[in-house]
């Protein structure tokens, strides 16, 4: 699971959609590797404005990661000195891969669990919709 | 003709084998690929999702051919497909392209309203009933992928029920039927409920096909 994939998933139980605890979920005992995968600066820059940055944030806090902007700068492809952030933000959101590890819905308190990279949503019948 | 994605080392009693319908998807998008080109998106990168993704040959040749520049999630309940799409994604695509996969029933972990590209090839197949999921060393796996209730409409309606939430503005869903799933009486429905609900749709019949014994349709959904 790619850090990115964090920013679109909440709690699959019903009765927490629209509960503001139930986004983003609370990462715990995270195990992660960085995957090599090819830097597309236009994808970065496509993927930010549609970001949820204090999700980022708070995701990147759960890892252990503090050092994030708070506010999110403009980024123009044309700028070179834009590109080392691009390559951090490229790092952190596509290469950082979740591995194993607990997603805690912070609003009911059920936790999902990350196996081989594959983020398991699937529910209980007494939970399922 | 664009290139069918190769699948390798995949175990076909676990995971849906390419068939008909995914072929006729992928003709679909074929033909698509200008109208989808020029769509003015909500953003420059679309998310992509299809539900029960199964060995990913369609997420894949979506990715690969047609919204290259697009973010894919690939949904799925049966743990073998999870690892199946990933194979399938990293043999064709390598380390281009942007994919996950999540291992869930639908879109249930989904935030609302974020997807701009849906792709559902559902359990169309009437049944007495679906089954229940399965464990993982289940042998019912195929079913899974393929019933769908008494009219084939069970899961599919699931998903007709809360695409308007599930989409972006301006997102489009493509969706596959089967001729005794009453595709045209379904759209009525479909139309008529959402109109009580004030949602406006755009649908149209895109694709319509004899496969074998099954009369498969590819219907468009777009949510003003």
């Amino acid at each position: 699971m790619k850090f990115l994939t964090t920013n679109f998933v909440r709690c699959a139980i019903k009765s927490c959609d629209g509960a503001v605890n139930s986004f983003p979920l609370k990462y715990s005992e995270i195990e992660l590797v960085q995957e090599e995968q090819d830097f597309q600066p236009e994808f970065i820059l496509g993927i930010l404005p549609r970001l949820d940055w204090p999700a980022v944030l708070k995701v990147a806090a759960d890892l252990g990661n503090t050092s994030l902007p708070s506010q999110l700068p403009e980024l123009d492809i044309s700028d070179p000195s834009n590109e080392i952030l691009l390559k951090d933000l490229h790092t952190l959101l596509i290469e950082t891969q979740l591995v194993q590890g607990k997603m805690i819905c912070e609003n009911c308190n059920h936790v999902y669990h990350i196996k081989d990279s594959i983020p398991n949503f699937l529910l209980p019948p007494h939970l399922a919709n | 003709m664009l290139p069918t994605p190769l699948t390798e080392d995949l175990d076909f009693e676990k995971v849906y084998e390419p068939a008909e319908d995914s072929f006729l998807l992928l003709d679909v998008f074929e033909k698509e690929k200008p109208w989808l080109e020029s769509y003015k998106w909500s953003s420059d990168v679309p998310l992509v999702v299809e539900i029960g993704t199964g060995s990913g040959v369609v997420t894949t040749f979506v990715n690969q051919h047609i919204i290259p520049q697009g973010l894919f999630l690939a949904t799925d309940l049966n743990p073998h497909c999870c690892n199946a799409v990933l194979n399938t994604h990293k043999s064709n695509i390598g380390k281009k392209g942007n994919l996950q996969v999540l291992q869930c029933d639908l879109t249930t972990p989904l935030k609302r309203n974020q997807v701009d590209v849906l792709i559902f090839n559902p359990p169309y197949v009437p049944s007495e009933t679906v089954p229940e999921i399965a464990d993982p060393d289940s042998e019912d796996w195929l079913d899974i992928a393929l019933l769908g209730g008494p009219t084939g409409m069970d899961i599919t309606q699931k998903v007709l029920d809360s695409l308007y939430d599930t989409l972006s503005r301006n997102g489009v869903a493509y969706i596959l039927f089967c001729a005794r799933n009453h595709p045209q009486k379904v759209m009525d429905n479909f139309k008529a409920k959402e109109a009580q609900r004030g949602n406006e749709w755009e649908i149209e019949c895109v694709q319509h096909r004899k496969a074998g014994w099954e009369v498969l349709t590819v219907w468009r959904f777009i949510r003003r």
